[in-house]
C-alpha cells in the first residue's frame, strides 16, 4: 500500500494542472476529484476495517494544507467531503456503515452537504422542511441554496426538521444516494472567488429508508457537536491556511531567487516588517490550529470536555481567526507585491485568486453568526479556560 | 406529578425555555434544548437562579450536562442550598 505523502504526490500535478481553468470558469474540478478517488485519498477519515486509510485528523489537517497549496476549491471539496465521511463513521448504524464506508474507503462515494436552507440564514442546528414517514420510508423535498458539488456528488447527507410536528430545532440527518433524489438545479455559481467548487442552489426531492436516519430522529445537534461542527472547522482552517502559507512559500522563494522583483528592496525595513506580519498571521493560525486538533484528539480519546463552553468557544474561535488572518495575509501579500506581481490575474504567484478565494472565509459559515455564539458562550466560561490549557485547572482527579 | 424542586425553580425555568407551553408539565428528564434553551437563554437562566436562591454555581458545573434537563439543574442548585444551608458554600 502505498503512503500518503505518496498518494498526495500523484494526486497534487493533476489538481495543479486544472486550478486555473476550474476558476476561469466556475467549473467543478472533475479531473482532480476523479484523481483524488483514485488515490486513495477519499477514504482518509474511514478506519481500516472498512478498507479505508484510518488516519487522524493531523494528517487530515495536513493533507487539506497540501491541496489547498494546489486548489483551494479542489481542497475544500475534499476536507468537507472528509467531514461528511466522519459523521458517517462517529454516527451512521451500522447496516449504513457496512454498505456506504467501503465504498467511500474505495472513492467510489464523493458525499456532498446540505444543510443551507432558504430563510434561516446558514442556521446548522435548526431545518425548515420536514422529513415525512410513509410506507416504511423516509420522504423529503428540500431546497438547499448553496451546495458544494451538488451536480456531481454520489450521495448527499441531508439536514431536515425531524417531522411535520417538529420543531425547527429537531433535525435529523439523512444519508440518500444520488439515485434515491431528483436533483433540480435552482441556482447558478458565479462568485468572486472558490470558484471551483461549484456550490450551486438546488431542490432536492426523494425517499429513503429508515436505516439511512444517521443518528437519532431530530437528533441533529449531537452529530453536530461531536463531529460536523469540530472536523468541519478544522477542515476549513486547514484549507485557509494552506493556500496562504502556499502562496507565501512561492513569495519568499520568488524574493530569494536570480528573478526576485527588482522593485521589491529586501534591504529595506519595510519589506521586512511587512514579511514579518504575514509570517505572524500564519503561525497564529497554525498554533491555534494545532491547539484545537489537540484537544478534540483529547476529547475523542477520553470522552471528557465536550459538554464544556470552552471546547466549543475554541472550536468557534479557530474558524474566526483562521478565515480572518489567512485573508489578512493574502491581503498583506498583494500589498507588499504590488501591482504587477500582486493584483495581476496571471502573476507566478496567483495572489489574486488567493485573495479572492479567501475573501469568502469569513462568509462560509457567517463569522457574525460565530461572534454572537461566541460572546454568550463566554459567560458561561467564568473560568476562562483558553486553547491548550488544562481542562479542570483545579480538580485533581 | 410529584417534582423535587421549589415553585421557585420553575418559575424562574419555564420563562426562559420558549418551546414549552404555558400549561405543560415539566417533566424530570426532559431535553431543555429540546425546549428552547440555547446559550443566550443559558446565561439569564443562571444569572436568575444565582439571584433567587442566593448561590454561585462553580465554575466546573457550568456545562451542558448541568443545563440537560431540570432535574440535572435542580440536582446543582439543592447540592449548592444544602451546603450553603450547613455553613459551607463556595
Amino acid at each position: 500500500m502505498t503512503s500518503i505523502p505518496e498518494q498526495l504526490a500523484e494526486v497534487l500535478p493533476v489538481v495543479r494542472a486544472h486550478a486555473d481553468r476550474c476558476d476561469e470558469e466556475a467549473r467543478f474540478p472533475r479531473e482532480s476529484l476523479d484523481a483524488l478517488r483514485a488515490s486513495g485519498l477519499m477514504g482518509m477519515l474511514v478506519p481500516r476495517r472498512y478498507g479505508g486509510l484510518g488516519a487522524d485528523l493531523r494528517t487530515f489537517s495536513d493533507t487539506a494544507q497540501e491541496l489547498a497549496g494546489a486548489c483551494l476549491s479542489t481542497a475544500m471539496i475534499w476536507a468537507m467531503h472528509g467531514q461528511q465521511a466522519d459523521a458517517v463513521v462517529r454516527h451512521a448504524g451500522l447496516r449504513l456503515a457496512h454498505e456506504l464506508l467501503p465504498r467511500i474507503g474505495r472513492g467510489e462515494v464523493y458525499l456532498a452537504s446540505v444543510t443551507t436552507e432558504p430563510g434561516k440564514g446558514g442556521h446548522l442546528l435548526s431545518a425548515a422542511a420536514a422529513l415525512t414517514s410513509e410506507d416504511g420510508l423516509l420522504h423529503f423535498d428540500r431546497a438547499g441554496p448553496v451546495v458544494t458539488g451538488a451536480e456531481y456528488a454520489d450521495g448527499f447527507l441531508i439536514t431536515l426538521r425531524a417531522a411535520p410536528d417538529a420543531h425547527s430545532s429537531q433535525v435529523s440527518l439523512v444519508y440518500a444516494e444520488r439515485g434515491q433524489v431528483a436533483v433540480e438545479l435552482t441556482g447558478d455559481w458565479n462568485p468572486l472567488g472558490m470558484r471551483g467548487t461549484d456550490s450551486v442552489g438546488v431542490r432536492l426531492k426523494g425517499s429513503v429508508g429508515q436505516d439511512q436516519l444517521v443518528g437519532r430522529q431530530g437528533e441533529f445537534r449531537a452529530i453536530a457537536v461531536d463531529s460536523m461542527i469540530p472536523v468541519g472547522h478544522i477542515a476549513w482552517a486547514s484549507c485557509w491556511l494552506g493556500a496562504a502559507r502556499a502562496a507565501y512559500q512561492r513569495f519568499i522563494r520568488l524574493l530569494t531567487s536570480r528573478d526576485r522583483p527588482r522593485g521589491i528592496d529586501l534591504q529595506s525595513p519595510l519589506t521586512a516588517e511587512r514579511l514579518a506580519r504575514i509570517r505572524t498571521d500564519l503561525e497564529l493560525v497554525s498554533g491555534y490550529l494545532h491547539g484545537v486538533i489537540a484537544e478534540v484528539d483529547d476529547l475523542r480519546a477520553t470522552g471528557r470536555g465536550g459538554e464544556e463552553p470552552a471546547l466549543h468557544i475554541h472550536l468557534n474561535t479557530l474558524k474566526l481567526a483562521a478565515s480572518e488572518l489567512a485573508f489578512a495575509a493574502s491581503d498583506r501579500m498583494v500589498q507588499l507585491a504590488g501591482l504587477t506581481l500582486g493584483y495581476q490575474r496571471e502573476s507566478p504567484l496567483r495572489l489574486e485568486r488567493l485573495f479572492r478565494d479567501l475573501r469568502s472565509a469569513a462568509l462560509n459559515y457567517a463569522n457574525d453568526r460565530l461572534l454572537t455564539a461566541n460572546g454568550n458562550l463566554c459567560l458561561l466560561d467564568r473560568r476562562v479556560r483558553l486553547i491548550s490549557t488544562p481542562l479542570r485547572q483545579t480538580d485533581p482527579g | 406529578m410529584t417534582v423535587p424542586w421549589d415553585e421557585r425553580f420553575e418559575g424562574v425555568l419555564r420563562p426562559n425555555l420558549p418551546l414549552l407551553a404555558p400549561d405543560a408539565g415539566l417533566a424530570l428528564d426532559a431535553s431543555l434544548a429540546a425546549l428552547g434553551l440555547d446559550s443566550l437563554q443559558t446565561v439569564s437562566l443562571l444569572v436568575e437562579l444565582e439571584e433567587t436562591y442566593e448561590v454561585v454555581v462553580p465554575d466546573d458545573a457550568l456545562n451542558a450536562e448541568t443545563f440537560a434537563s431540570p432535574s440535572s439543574l435542580w440536582e446543582q442548585i439543592s447540592a449548592l442550598l444544602s451546603k450553603s444551608g450547613s455553613g459551607g458554600g463556595q
